[in-house]
């Protein structure tokens, strides 16, 4: 009983206090309506041609990619140490064929250029 | 109770600025950014008022009501080295270049005593929805009919490595503090690599402030030096032009330490056969008193800026005297693209 009573005084001070600093706020002016000519976006001026609702490249997705890569190769390969003397080859077969698949994003990121110094 | 305690804390913050500099006008404003009751805003979200320093051309005054509107309440205008533009609420401070008068009024505005200034554009959107149905839905693309009255954003050829993105156009300025007063930039940028440029408008011209330590406290700042620009600026308003060559060591020193010079890439922004780093270089040289002039050389902004990053652009764009810069801007109507 204690507890619920507890929660519930802890609610009414959280509600009792968001509500005075959204009052308190509103006393400085802040949260005011913005009129429709603050909306527009900064630019000196200046307005837009074209919507900003845009595509953009990530340039340094090539790099995480690649990290990904060794970063889950060596995530599976300490589990897979700890079993390998018990499973054997089936093991072996196991991890040959994640490297493959793994070893295909690598491909990818050599192409990309990943591992061109610049 | 709380409210007036505020006000009166406001009242004795330095006064937040917002300059949009006209003719000649630019050696008031960076006097006043010396200032300490003064601070420049970078954006007039964050200023209260809107200084209009010098003449404005009449096609930038729907430029001037735009900015007026963005400044949020309470909001004053000030008129300095020139008449209020008709249709702007009656000014509260006229022709005084005084530091001391923007602190008055932005101590009467703060307390309550001046009142904020209206609107001046209509409260509606510049450019509505426009779609088939009624909120918008139907047409075409992703969002359909055109949002807000603009079109979408669609790929075009890329000029780095040819991975076909979203061009964005938007035109810049005149008063966007990046760049010089006056210069306005139609730019089409494809992430942050500038694909073409266009000058619709030359900058303003600035009497008296091709001095070269103003010209290096006008790049500094790109560059993330903004302490060590405020100390050329301070060394160029306290040396008249009768003593000669000034004790500039420390400066100089400061200059060096600072990396400013490895911080601009070679080769970036060659014009006349100088490049950007030449022409710190060559400031630097003219501020000491060595006699050097600018090379002469005929070319357009425009056809510098494309396929430049912005940061580099913005560079560029902040690195010729005035009167070069002028001339730049006047060769033509100036249709760079990236090829």
């Amino acid at each position: 009983m204690a507890d619920i009573a507890g929660i519930a005084i802890a609610g009414i001070a959280a509600l009792a206090i968001g509500l005075a600093l959204q009052g308190f706020g509103s006393g400085f002016g802040f949260g005011a309506a913005t009129s429709e000519p603050q909306k527009v976006p900064f630019l000196g001026g200046g307005d837009p041609v074209s919507h900003a609702w845009q595509r953009y490249h990530a340039r340094y997705y090539p790099m995480t990619l690649l990290f990904i890569a060794f970063e889950m190769e060596m995530m599976f390969m300490y589990p897979w140490a700890v079993v390998f003397l018990e499973e054997g080859m089936k093991a072996m077969v196991e991890m040959g064929m994640f490297l493959a698949i793994l070893s295909v994003g690598i491909l990818y990121g050599w192409r990309e250029g990943v591992f061109r110094w610049q | 109770m709380a409210v007036t305690g505020a006000s009166w804390l406001a009242a004795s913050a330095p006064a937040p600025v917002y300059p949009a500099v006209g003719a000649d006008g630019l050696a008031a404003v960076e006097a006043l950014s010396l200032h300490p009751a003064v601070s420049l805003q970078a954006s007039p979200r964050h200023a209260s008022l809107l200084l209009v320093c010098g003449r404005i051309r009449e096609a930038d005054r729907p430029a001037l009501r735009r900015l007026h509107d963005q400044l949020p309440h309470p909001r004053a205008t000030l008129w300095w080295r020139t008449e209020p533009v008709p249709g702007f609420p009656a000014a509260s401070c006229v022709g005084d270049d005084r530091a001391d008068a923007v602190r008055a009024v932005w101590r009467r505005l703060a307390t309550g005593a001046l009142g904020s200034e209206a609107d001046l554009l209509p409260d509606e959107p510049p450019a509505p929805w426009r779609g088939k149905g009624d909120h918008g839905q139907g047409g075409e693309g992703m969002t359909g009919g055109k949002p807000y009255g603009r079109p979408m954003a669609m790929t075009d050829e890329d000029c780095r490595d040819g991975l076909a993105l979203d061009a964005y156009t938007a035109r810049l300025g005149p008063f966007l503090p990046i760049l010089p007063p006056g210069l306005r930039l139609e730019l089409t940028i494809q992430g942050d690599a500038i694909q073409s440029a266009r000058v619709p408008s030359p900058p303003y011209p600035q009497a008296g402030s091709d001095d070269p330590l103003r010209c290096i406290a006008r790049l500094l700042p790109l560059l993330g030096l903004a302490g060590l620009a405020e100390r050329f600026r301070r060394a160029a308003q306290g040396r008249a032009p009768d003593l000669g060559a000034p004790d500039l060591g420390a400066l100089g020193r400061a200059l060096r330490r600072s990396g400013a010079l490895y911080a601009i890439p070679p080769g970036l922004g060659g014009f006349a056969g100088e490049d950007l780093r030449a022409r710190l270089r060559r400031w630097w040289a003219q501020a000491e008193g060595a006699d050097l002039r600018a090379p002469p050389g005929e070319g357009c902004l425009a056809d510098l800026l494309p396929g430049l990053e912005w940061s580099e652009a913005m560079l560029v764009a902040n690195s010729f005297e005035p009167e070069i810069l002028m001339r730049l801007c006047r060769a033509g109507p100036g249709d760079g693209d990236g090829s």
